[in-house]
């Protein structure tokens, strides 16, 4: 046996009696194998595990002694001996196929993560693979995220220089044919609603990201507030339909996402994620299921020859095909009224035809896109209608206010536009009064208002930002709309 | 008679499979520079070989803008002064793709002057074509970030006192990799022009000088288009060797055209891409750089 360590020997290679097994995934980079191998088997490698580690790599084989240190030393058991003669029994470990070389995005499994990355891993779940933005509080991580994954997949970042250009930028590179995100605040959205109408006019899918902060204006950067609901409707000058989805967790930021460009790309519009500061900046438990489980929704591109394809020619469902820019189509497209050819045409007919069309498109198909989280509102006495993170807020309310003895049920916009009316207006027969709390001072209370008439009273329960609707509020609110069935 | 009732087949015009022949007659003005433009892009276009399947036409709003919806390539009519953030999002998300801007000076330095100057920083590889025409044509003849000092236009009936953009100057000090200056008179230089902005990589800017008979002339008595295209002949020098930054338009002066600046630099792909190579010597770059 050769003295270990003594330099003047020479050691010469044997063949070892097995080989070192790293469980890459397992690592958490505490790098004791590689510091402790007395042999300097062992390296840092550079890729990134699933967890966004470097584990330890092989990197001098004849050097090893098979001494078995980085196995007992390894507190995460993601190192051992494998003998030849050793028959070790086999975990399914799972694996990724992709190069570890490369960041191991779309991520999968459980994660400790903020609500704003989140939002930017579901978009590359969703297969997003161009963003553009401008920096903004709370939504800068969401590009910064993007920053670092999308070039990583061979998508395109890029920082515009302003919203403008941002929203602009996404909708040329959806035209040529990549789902494209973009993230902003309230002022940001500000900026961006002219294009958000040419989104809607020109039928692009996108999916643009407003993390709410405290409004009007520059308002409060770092807080929060919901009061850009009615933006996200009516933001644009002009008549057409709105899609909006309401987070209200960090699980959600990622869901909704996912959800957004399915509907952008279902029915050709840029759809809205309406979170607000607290969700933003919020970290918390996250589940990502693998690509490959997730629902995902491609748009409807044309198979018609370049003669007959006319690019605003729509079916009976209202959504006309698409034809990615390249494909040899030549078609024109234009922000102006236009006809099914794309070409501007200033008649009242055609106004007429396209702008039902922008409306109807979302309205027909209300119902596929509507989705509602009801509880106990069947026996409900009071219903509280709440979104995103408001919906947490009123949660102990509620909790008390059964303690009490009230009926209450609670009802939850997942999707804020288009507006569930049918169903509002269905509870508005049985109840004797809804609640809304929001972070604003009365938005969708009006709408809630309107679909109910004079069926029950509406309370809403207004809250300017920058902190939270207290729960005493929303219990007295509650109680007051109990008592008033009784009289 | 006979002539009028005859019934002119529009693909058998030489520009039929490149135009959209279906939409003439265009809504511009008698003796307005625009048309031939188009023309000595078209031109230009051929000249270059380019395939007209992926070649994409965006512009802003506007007299020039108009332009998109003539052409029968993949064109599009964006809002104003967004044409080149938009152009941007197409060409960087498909870079086998030819974009080529074609927008007016009010569009391109007024409203989108921020993007311009951005794009050409960033050294995008779009081809911008700039008309000029000193004025806002489309909305009735009111002051540009170009009309020339003491020249009238509709919001300036004393006499405009601002000091106009030298639109070469901005682009060549932005950082433009290729800028030249033409008039509509110049139509095969343009078109050369066009050709070789076309098939070079970077941020490429050509000015066209055009007349616009129905306003600028008329509030300033210009006469009709062809006075100013003579005009044009009059004013204009070739000079290749002008520094863009020192040769500003103005009522009466030289308009000094050319090739002023045509250097070799590095894209924003091509930056972006060296990036990623040296942060990950092994990462695999298609040249599509598309999605599988």
């Amino acid at each position: 046996m050769q003295p270990y360590g003594n330099p003047k020997v020479k050691i010469k290679h044997k063949k070892l009696p097995g080989r070192v097994v790293v469980i890459a995934d397992r690592c958490k980079g505490c790098d004791y194998c590689i510091d402790y191998c007395p042999r300097d088997v062992l390296v840092r490698s550079e890729g990134f595990n699933t967890k966004g580690y470097h584990p330890p790599k092989v990197a001098n084989e004849d050097a090893c002694t098979f001494c078995g240190l980085c196995e007992r030393i390894c507190p995460d058991f993601a190192i051992y001996l494998e003998h030849e003669n050793t028959q070790r029994i086999t975990i399914q470990e799972p694996r990724r196929k992709q190069n570890i070389e490369f960041f191991p995005s779309p991520l999968r499994g459980e994660f400790f993560m903020q609500g704003d990355i989140a939002c930017a891993e579901g978009a590359l779940a969703a297969g997003c693979r161009f963003f553009g933005a401008y920096p903004i509080t709370p939504a800068s991580e969401i590009a910064e995220h993007m920053s670092v994954v999308l070039p990583r997949l061979k998508g395109v970042f890029i920082q515009f220089e302003d919203e403008i250009a941002s929203i602009a930028g996404i909708l040329g590179a959806s035209w040529a044919g990549r789902k494209s995100m973009t993230a902003t605040s309230g002022p940001g959205i500000s900026l961006m609603n002219e294009n958000i109408g040419l989104g809607m006019m020109m039928e692009v899918p996108a999916v643009i990201v407003n993390v709410q902060r405290g409004s009007p204006s520059t308002g409060l950067p770092t807080s929060w507030g919901q009061s850009d609901m009615m933006q996200a409707r009516w933001g644009s000058h002009g008549d057409y339909g709105s899609i909006a989805l309401c987070p209200k967790s960090c699980q959600e930021m990622f869901d909704l996402t996912v959800m957004a460009f399915n509907y952008s790309e279902k029915y050709r519009l840029p759809v809205f994620i309406m979170s607000d500061g607290i969700v933003g900046h919020m970290t918390e438990k996250v589940v990502i299921p693998p690509v490959e489980k997730l629902k995902l929704v491609e748009r409807k591109y044309t198979r018609k020859t370049a003669d007959k394809y006319k690019p605003y020619e729509a079916g009976p469902d209202l959504v006309p095909e698409f034809a990615k820019a390249g494909d040899g189509y030549r078609y024109h497209t234009t922000g102006l009224t236009h006809d099914e050819r794309g070409y501007p045409d200033m008649s009242e007919e055609a106004h007429q035809k396209l702008v039902n069309r922008l409306v109807n498109k979302i309205k027909a198909h209300a119902d596929d896109i509507i989705i509602l989280e009801e509880k106990d509102t069947e026996k409900a006495d009071v219903i509280v209608i709440s979104y995103g993170i408001t919906s947490r807020l009123s949660a102990p309310a509620i909790a008390i206010a059964k303690k009490k003895g009230i009926k209450v049920g609670s009802l939850r916009l997942v999707t804020v536009w288009p507006f569930p009316e049918k169903r509002i207006r269905e509870l508005s027969k049985r109840v004797s009064g809804f609640v809304v709390p929001e972070m604003n001072l009365g938005q969708i209370v009006l709408e809630v208002e309107r679909c109910s008439g004079k069926n029950c009273t509406v309370a809403g329960i207004g809250h300017a930002g920058g902190g939270i609707i207290r729960t005493e509020d929303i219990v007295k609110a509650i109680t007051e709309a109990a008592h008033g069935k009784k009289k | 008679m006979a002539r009028k009732n005859k019934i002119v087949n529009p693909e058998s015009h030489p520009m039929g499979d490149i135009l959209r022949m279906d939409r003439m007659p265009h809504i511009w003005c008698s003796g307005c520079g625009l048309g031939t433009a188009m023309t000595a892009f078209v031109e230009g276009l051929k000249l270059a070989g380019a395939d007209y399947n992926s070649t994409v036409v965006v512009s802003g709003i506007g007299c020039t803008a108009r332009i998109a919806g003539y052409i029968k390539l993949d064109s599009y009519h964006t809002t104003h002064g967004r044409a080149i953030p938009f152009a941007t999002g197409i060409k960087l998300a498909n870079q086998d793709l030819k974009v080529v801007v074609f927008s007016g000076d009010g569009d391109l330095f007024a409203i989108g002057g921020n993007h311009l100057i951005h794009a050409a920083r960033r050294n995008v590889d779009l081809t911008v074509i700039c008309v000029n025409n000193f004025i806002y044509g489309m909305t009735g003849g009111q002051n540009a970030p170009t009309t020339p000092i003491s020249a009238y236009s509709s919001t300036a009936p004393y006499g405009n006192c601002e000091e106009p953009f030298n639109l070469v100057g901005i682009a060549a000090s932005a950082g433009a990799s290729y800028v030249a200056r033409w008039t509509a008179l110049h139509t095969r230089r343009l078109s050369e022009s066009v050709s070789t902005a076309f098939k070079r990589k970077g941020f490429s800017f050509i000015e066209v000088v055009s007349p616009c008979p129905t306003v600028y002339a008329r509030k300033n008595r210009g006469g009709t288009g062809l006075d100013l295209l003579k005009e044009f002949a009059g004013r204009s020098v070739i000079d290749h060797t002008a520094d863009p930054t020192k040769i500003p338009l103005d009522m009466d002066g030289k308009i000094v055209c050319g090739e002023f600046v045509n250097i070799e630099k590095p894209t924003f792909w091509d930056t972006v891409q060296a990036g990623l190579k040296k942060r990950f010597p092994n990462i695999y770059l298609e040249k599509k750089h598309m999605e599988e």
